[in-house]
């Protein structure tokens, strides 16, 4: 290895304001994606059938495109349209975006899912649309999507450091160029995949025991 | 755009519709290896495969692809940016898709193996006449959505310097000035592509049903 | 009928000649898309009593159950619960007329429904499913709701169950969950569509004993089933159900006892074991 680990502890507020920036990025976007995924599944199930296939149509070209191709259209395509974004805030709305066309069909899913049973039986104690939704439907399908919805969360850590094509100062950025200024890239870009890897894992690893820890809140019979 | 520009832009389609093929199929290979050496009884063979699924699932594509893009040249080995292009892509999707046949094979109800069993089928003609076929079709799905999954990733070997459809929009769209119409063009390729391709994997699902279950 | 004062008994509203009559059935016919289901049911369920609705599969008795519940639309025909119009109401013209929603919801709280299925949510406990309605439809204080839960979930004998969620109770308790949920509401007329049909049979007794106990109790029980034996010991009216027509309604003894109608003689000889028709 020809990385200097001496002046990787130098670069260390560096490397952790970009492995900060990664986090805060990750988690903000997802957050959205998911409010944003649910607000179109709700509007595609319940609005009236026009508002069903324009939103299909978007989610589809979304779900049909590189997250890079999206990306490089708002960043630089932006500015042609009056959309002068900086890097940050490009890349948190592109993220969102993207994530949450994805959301909308795993709540798409989840809607599905939730036996029609359970919702007639809610009918017949007098439950109106509104409470269904909120006291059934919502709450059960939480539970029966939640495995995808961390998929999709370790998915979209993973999809941040394309925000580093953007010059988004997130840790795939910095890490790189730390690594070229030391002429060690591949030194450096061993340690970063050891980095996501380690992050992926952890977050796995919350998803699996949050999923045991609801398992019985699922059906069971 | 001229005649002459989407021209270009179609030949750098055809380009990231190759390699990705080459991509899958590769990985297809090196993902029923991992498979099967994940589903080893033995710890020698199913360790080192479950570490290689965790890794190429755990790392961003982007980050795999700069690695492997360096490391070979730092290790002495030269290639042109396209060969390490698609071996970083085989490599990744190697790692889904031996997670995706995986979930295939044990997903064949242990009673149709009873049965393979009771009428005296050896655990290898099981496996041939039995397991295979089967897992084979519950994994079909999953092995299009993968193709649709890599045709869309290809675009990150772009930063490798390889001159396929998102590279070739790139550079259109900072010579002529126009990134809306280049990216939007690429955009739309892409949709074709990845819609083609669910539309062959939903007939081919359809083949593979009839006259058979 | 105020939602506020659930647990009030109940006056009957109308001084109609059918006002013993906990559901009227007039004219239900039943189309899904080519296939008639239901071809014109006219049905009296007797308040205070048990009455059992037998027939093969496919009679369409599920069908009918889930119109009186308002789960199906009925395609023609009216369904009146106490004298009260569910759904439709008979227009002048002898057409019908659509009822609002919040009469729909009003008429229709006053039924109890338990499915085959069970239908708990899984994401609350047996007390969070019994209470759900009581504080969500009747406004009912949290403490005051759970203490009348507890009350019902001791009438199944599941008191001790209260904090389980469904996943953790058998096939048997759950449903036995789902009729306390049921009786919460207090409910005029209870529905079962049949109750114990997905329970393992060394499970169906703890139901089928919780039923009877309600039915001894004089309340109401519209009752869809395939066990012969109950409707034959604890129903006091017997409804048979055939290609979608009511083929015969009466006591027990009238409808199983001999001559037999060819249909009935039939549906027990295919479906059922004679021993348990014998017991009549």
């Amino acid at each position: 290895m020809s990385l200097d680990f001496g002046l990787m502890l130098e670069k260390l507020p560096e490397i952790l304001a970009g492995l900060w920036v990664t986090i805060w990025v990750w988690v903000v976007a997802t957050a959205l994606g998911a409010a944003l995924g649910f607000l179109v599944a709700a509007a595609r199930r319940y609005g009236p059938p026009p508002v069903d296939w324009l939103l299909r149509l978007l989610v589809e070209i979304l779900r049909g495109t590189p997250f890079l191709v999206q990306l490089f259209l708002l960043y630089f395509g932006g500015p042609f349209v009056g959309l002068r974004l900086e890097p940050i805030p490009a890349g948190l709305i592109g993220l969102t975006v993207y994530a949450g066309a994805y959301f909308s069909e795993i709540f798409r899913a989840g809607f599905d899912a939730v036996p029609r049973g359970h919702v007639e039986a809610a009918q017949c104690v007098g439950l109106s649309r509104s409470q269904i939704l909120r006291r059934i439907l919502l709450p059960e399908m939480t539970m029966l999507v939640l495995p995808q919805c961390v998929n999709m969360a370790i998915l979209l850590i993973k999809e941040t450091a394309i925000l580093s094509i953007i010059t988004v100062p997130e840790m795939t950025m910095v890490i790189g160029a730390i690594g070229s200024q030391q002429y060690a890239f591949a030194d450096a870009m061993f340690l970063l995949a050891l980095f996501y890897w380690v992050l992926v894992e952890i977050c796995g690893l919350l998803g699996r025991i949050a999923e045991a820890r609801l398992s019985k809140f699922r059906f069971a019979a | 755009m001229s005649l002459r520009l989407f021209e270009l832009m179609l030949w750098a389609a055809g380009y990231t519709v190759v390699i990705s093929a080459i991509s899958i199929v590769i990985g297809l290979g090196i993902g029923l290896l991992v498979c099967a050496a994940k589903l080893s009884p033995n710890r020698l063979l199913s360790l080192p495969a479950t570490l290689f699924i965790s890794f190429f699932r755990g790392v961003p594509l982007l980050v795999q692809l700069l690695l492997i893009y360096n490391l070979l040249p730092a290790v002495g080995i030269s290639v042109p940016s396209v060969v390490a292009a698609v071996v970083g892509l085989s490599l990744c999707t190697a790692a889904y898709q031996a997670e995706n046949l995986r979930g295939g094979f044990n997903s064949v109800p242990k009673g149709l193996l009873e049965a393979a069993d009771m009428v005296g089928l050896t655990p290898w003609q099981q496996l041939k006449r039995i397991r295979a076929p089967i897992a084979f079709r519950l994994t079909l799905p999953a092995l299009v959505n993968e193709a649709i999954l890599i045709l869309k990733a290809s675009s990150l070997i772009s930063v490798v310097g390889v001159i396929e459809l998102t590279r070739m929009a790139q550079n259109l769209a900072a010579s002529t000035y126009k990134p809306l119409l280049f990216y939007s063009v690429a955009g739309a390729l892409y949709l074709v592509i990845c819609w083609t391709v669910a539309g062959g994997g939903a007939l081919a699902e359809r083949m593979a049903r009839v006259g058979r279950a | 009928m105020s939602d506020t004062a659930p647990l009030a008994p109940r006056a009957s509203t109308a001084e109609t000649p059918e006002a013993d009559a906990a559901v009227l059935v007039r004219g239900v016919t039943k189309r899904f898309g080519d296939t008639e289901v239901l071809a014109g049911i006219d049905l009296k369920v007797p308040t205070g009593a048990t009455t059992c609705l037998i027939g093969p599969s496919g009679s369409g008795k599920s069908t009918l159950l889930r119109c009186i519940a308002f789960l199906e639309e009925a395609t023609t025909g009216t369904i009146e619960i106490h004298g009260d119009p569910l759904g439709f109401a008979e227009a002048p013209d002898g057409g019908r007329t659509r009822l609002s929603p919040q009469s729909i919801r009003a008429v229709r709280s006053r039924i109890g429904m338990v499915f085959q299925q069970f239908n708990l949510w899984p994401h609350m406990t047996a007390l969070g499913n019994v209470c759900e309605a009581l504080v969500t439809v009747r406004r009912m204080r949290r403490s005051e709701a759970e203490e009348h839960g507890m009350a019902q979930l001791s009438r199944v004998g599941l008191a001790n169950r209260a904090k389980h969620y469904p996943s953790e109770l058998s096939g048997g308790q759950q449903q036995r969950v789902a009729i306390a949920r049921a009786l919460a509401l207090d409910p005029e007329v209870m529905l079962f569509d049949e109750p114990t049909a997905s329970l393992d049979p060394e499970l169906t007794g703890e139901v089928l004993n919780v039923m009877r106990d309600l039915a001894g109790s004089g309340m109401t029980l519209l009752v869809v089933t395939h066990e012969i034996g109950f409707a034959a010991t604890v129903g006091q009216r017997i409804a048979f159900l055939d290609h979608g027509r009511l083929l015969l309604d009466g006591t027990p003894r009238e409808v199983f006892g001999e001559p037999r109608h060819p249909r009935l003689a039939q549906f027990l000889e295919t479906y059922l074991d004679r021993g348990a028709a014998a017991l009549v």
